[in-house]
């Protein structure tokens, strides 16, 4: 490898600056990219306590000599780019010499490096400052050890979240890389336990679905459909993409150039892309592979290189055209020719067109507004202003002990009920109102007394990808006061051996699933998605007994009775998914609608 | 087609199709059952796909052919005609007289090539099985079937058929119930089939004395009485390892009357929530303490007499699959044999008819 030297201070003045250590999997990734850069052919991860107690990256690559294990923690000191016109087209994972440096600065970090066999060097630093270098002995490569990240800055360690969380996170980078680069060895693991294991699977499309196998299994394969465009001359758009049924959130991976990133603009071209090819909000698994020459991008953008900037945009167009043919033929279908769908308008915007009077409530998310638009006249939606049901004006006898005088008007179309109050027009989505209420009364139930368990002849099998596995080890105890029993089978297989009662086994299982892949926003992750999905299940098992739908009509009586238990509920204002329950058109307005003031 | 018939034989035989065909299918002809004269006989078909009927009636034919009408409406007009006979005769081809008495019917119908053709089970020599003794057995497993559409391996009852007899297995996963009796004559059939729930209970309907003509075909299985047959097709998938599961180290031993302890289960039982049923059962040397509570209804204990000098062990169930068992054990007393809370009670008749009969009910947390 080339040697270490400083970058000249012009050149460090136009690179990105900023964070690059925020939590363990940015270290991982830092680590994994040296190692990758280095040329490595195996390369093993080891973590303990999630890697905020250490993280252990070797790898079989071209090592250093006793020099550059000392240069490699200053700032600024790389090997792998010199001048202004080597920045602008990288084609290394590192070009800013800031990585250990970095790292160092936060933790205690051991460097293990030999660039001959047996000539090896052990450099200590902590805190940023060089203990201790000494000879040491190693097989060509480099090993770095960074152990108690953030010990001498607390404040950032508290930031971070349980080591369960943390080690999801580098797992996720670990996969990341380890699907970049299929042609190489990869192996994780966590306080002994291997959490992956993933041997050299070759080059092209045979490795890359070998490699989707070692790490997520045959079954996702199996789903994935491949795509790909090439122009000859050096850019390629290529990738998988999964069928509906394996929609995850963290299971979009896009590399580009081999590097793996978190790219908005790319992302914002997937997410258009489904929602224009399927019209779901449901986005399949994906793994894409961008390779453009490197001055086509300019990686000198993102202080973690999780960004990239396309010189030409253009080629979002190639990547949007790919994705949407993947898409197509994932459905088994041949892709539409592409339109112009960000042009048409969609229905959240139309209704913030126009001025005063109704407006939608925030909280109400992009889909807030389904049940009330419903409701109302499809085509004058834009005319239409809709006002938050604003808390403090409410009238009805709530919590607070005030009764107030209202009256039923009567029922809309089934779905709403309108009141008349002091103040003025309510209107109420009887549906979303009755969740609220049955989400409450269940929350209460749930905090007086365990729900019954029962238990089950044989375990059912919970097939779960590593990430999965670790979400739902996360909520092991909620799960318990739940009435779920869980055991561990062998990997990441648990048992599901007890289930609450009153809920089908298949669907106590389907829950725990949904919970796993964590990917429906609306409905949440962790203790709260758990509830209200436990909350779904329930009332759905229950054959909806009491629960109130849609175009149900309602007597004058059963309108009183939802109403009133409505206003008693602590939050009477929004579903448990956030969509708004009370609408409110105040006197005030409707007199100036009317011309009266 | 043209027939004359005796119309209570000829009801005799309709009945049964109405349990076949399905109320609410999204394909009509399927609404509907086949009439069809051959020879001296009317038969009649019925048909879900998954599961069907056929049968027939003699009668006086003056023509052959046939024609597929709405069943609900046929019943009822044949159930409401006055008078011993009854004629049936093709109009057109889509179209059916009736006549019987002074009342004339024409009713429109379907071609009977428009009716799906019917699964044949041919194959070896029938077996036979009483048919009593099987209704039986069915009524002591079919409970445990489960009912949760998605779980389409559990939605029957195993049938093995073994060198002397015939076992019967059924389980929704939360209990689960065997039941096994001798039957002379049978050879042994390596494994088990896997019956639909809809065929059983279809089965269960099923009128008649002497025995049952048995046949397995690949895909379906053949249950003939006298002139009916049903027809179901075979259900994949494994069914659990069941000789695995059910325990055989619970040491201890209650031993309870059967009648008393259903009474008391229900009376504690009308304190369950609707949300899940589940009882406590403390059993202590010759007393058990049945209880339920609910935090919106109130409490509920009862005591009972039973023979047990074990340790005090206390157990939640859920009281439905209990009462179930019981119900279906038949005998004066019953044995249940537990281990601990956390571990299934396999609930045995105590002297019954039955070679083998045991429920296994796994238990809740409260
Ligand atoms: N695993 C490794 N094997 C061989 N050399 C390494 C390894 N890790 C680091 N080095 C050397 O140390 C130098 C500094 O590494 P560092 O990660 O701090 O910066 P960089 O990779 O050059 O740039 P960046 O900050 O963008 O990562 C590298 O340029 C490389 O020469
Ligand atoms: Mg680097």
């Amino acid at each position: 490898m080339a040697r270490i030297h400083l970058l000249p201070d012009d050149l460090i003045s136009q690179i990105a600056a900023g964070e690059v250590v925020e939590r363990p999997a940015s270290v991982v990734k830092e680590l994994l990219e040296n190692a990758l850069d280095a040329g490595a052919g195996q390369i093993r991860v080891d973590l303990t306590g999630g890697g905020k107690r250490s993280i252990r990256v070797a790898d079989d690559g071209l090592g250093m000599d006793r020099d550059d294990a000392l240069l490699a923690f200053d700032r600024h000191a790389t090997s792998k780019i010199g001048t202004f016109e080597e920045l602008e087209r990288v084609a290394t994972l590192g070009f800013r010499g800031e990585a250990l440096a970095s790292i160092a600065a936060v933790a205690r970090v051991e460097l293990l490096t030999a660039d001959e066999p047996g000539e090896g060097h052990r450099v200590r630093v902590e805190g940023g400052r060089i203990r201790r270098a000494e000879p040491a002995a190693r097989d060509r490569g480099t090993t770095v050890e960074v152990a108690s990240l953030f010990f001498n800055v607390p404040a950032r360690r508290k930031f971070l979240k349980t080591a369960r969380t943390e080690l999801r996170r580098s797992v996720e980078v670990v996969q990341g890389y380890a699907l970049a680069r299929p042609d190489i060895a990869f192996t994780l693991s966590h306080e002994g336990r291997a959490l992956l294991e993933a041997p050299a699977a070759g080059e092209g499309g045979a490795g890359m679905a070998e490699r989707v196998r070692q790490i997520f299994g045959a079954s996702l394969v199996d789903r994935l459909e491949s795509f790909g465009v090439e122009d000859g001359v050096g850019r390629r758009v290529a990738g998988l993409v999964g069928d509906p049924s394996t929609a995850r959130p963290r299971r979009l991976f896009v590399f580009v150039n081999g590097r793996l990133l978190r790219d908005r603009a790319i992302l914002a071209t997937y997410y258009r892309a489904v929602r224009d090819e399927w019209r779901n909000e449901e986005f399949p698994s994906l793994f894409l592979f961008l390779d453009l020459p490197p001055e086509e991008i300019d990686v000198n953008v993102h202080p973690q290189k999780a960004e990239v900037r396309f010189r030409s945009p253009a080629i979002l167009n190639e990547v949007s055209e790919a994705l949407r043919a993947g898409l197509a033929r994932s459905l088994g279908e041949v892709a539409a020719p592409l339109s112009e769908p960000w042009r048409r308008p969609s229905a959240p915007a139309a209704w913030e067109a126009g001025d005063g009077g109704w407006r939608r409530p925030p909280e109400g998310g992009s889909f807030g507004g389904t049940s009330v638009a419903e409701g109302l006249p499809g085509g004058r939606l834009a005319e239409i202003h809709l006002h938050p049901g604003r808390p403090a004006t409410v009238p009805l006898s709530g919590r607070d002990g005030q009764v107030r005088p209202f009256r039923i008007l009567g029922q809309y179309k089934g779905t709403l009920v309108l009141l008349e109050g002091p103040d003025g027009l309510y209107l109420i989505d009887q549906h979303v109102a009755h969740e609220r209420i049955l989400y409450e009364r269940f929350r209460r139930d749930l905090e007086r007394e365990r729900p019954a368990s029962q238990r089950l002849l044989e375990p059912q099998l919970l097939e779960l990808a590593r990430d999965e596995a670790l979400r739902l080890g996360e909520l092991a105890g909620a799960l318990e006061e739940r009435g779920f029993s869980l055991t561990r089978l062998s990997g990441d297989s648990l048992g599901l051996t007890a289930v609450p009662a009153a809920l089908g086994t298949d669907r106590a299982r389907d829950l725990l699933l949904e919970l796993a892949r964590d990917d429906d926003e609306a409905a949440g992750s962790g203790v709260e998605g758990l509830d209200r999905r436990l909350l779904e299940a329930l009332s759905a098992s229950l054959a909806c007994r009491s629960a109130v739908k849609m175009h149900d009509v309602l007597s004058i009586g059963e309108m009183e009775h939802l109403v009133s238990e409505l206003f008693r509920a602590e939050q009477p204002y929004a579903c448990p998914h956030g969509r708004p329950v009370v609408l409110t058109m105040e006197d005030a307005e409707l007199e100036r609608r009317f011309g009266r003031r | 087609m043209e027939i004359r018939l005796d119309r209570a034989a000829f009801m005799a035989e309709l009945t049964p199709m109405q349990g076949i065909v399905e109320r609410k299918s999204t394909i009509p002809v399927l609404s509907h059952i086949l009439l069809r004269c051959v020879g001296d006989r009317l038969q009649l078909s019925a048909t879900d796909l998954d599961v069907s009927l056929t049968s027939s009636v003699t009668g006086e034919v003056t023509r052959e052919g046939g024609i597929a009408v709405q069943a609900r409406k046929f019943s009822e007009i044949i159930r409401a005609l006055v008078g011993d006979e009854v004629l049936l005769a093709l109009e057109d081809e889509k179209t059916l007289r009736i006549a019987a008495g002074r009342s004339r019917f024409k009713i429109r119908g379907l071609l009977p090539e428009d009716f799906p053709s019917l699964p044949q089970v041919k194959g070896d020599e029938p077996l036979e099985i009483p048919f009593e003794g099987l209704q039986r057995m069915i009524s002591k497993v079919i409970f445990a079937v489960s009912t949760e559409e998605s779980r389409f391996q559990l939605s029957g009852a195993l049938l093995h058929i073994k060198e002397g007899k015939i076992e019967m297995v059924a389980t929704d996963g939360r209990r689960l119930a065997l039941v096994e009796n001798p039957v002379d004559g049978l050879p042994d059939a390596s494994e088990g089939v896997l019956v639909p729930r809809k065929a059983l209970q279809e089965l269960q309907r099923f009128e008649g004395d002497g025995a049952i003509q048995f046949r397995r075909g690949e895909h379906h299985l053949s249950f003939r009485l006298g002139q009916r047959e049903l027809i179901g097709r075979i259900l994949d998938g494994t069914f659990p390892d069941y000789d695995r599961v059910i325990a055989r180290d619970n040491d201890k031993r209650v031993s309870l009357d059967r009648k008393l302890l259903i009474d008391a289960i229900q009376r504690v039982a009308l304190l369950t929530g609707d949300r899940a049923r589940a009882i406590r059962l403390r059993f202590a040397p010759d007393e058990v303490v049945l209880s339920a509570a609910n935090p919106d209804l109130g409490e509920a204990v009862e005591k009972l007499a039973c023979e047990y000098d074990g340790p005090e062990i206390e157990i939640g169930m859920n009281p439905d699959y209990l009462v179930q068992f019981l119900v279906a054990a038949e005998t004066a007393k019953v044995r249940l044999e537990l281990k601990d809370e956390n571990t299934q009670c396999v609930g045995f008749p105590i002297d019954g008819a039955d070679e083998r009969y045991l429920c296994v009910v796994m238990p809740m947390r409260i």
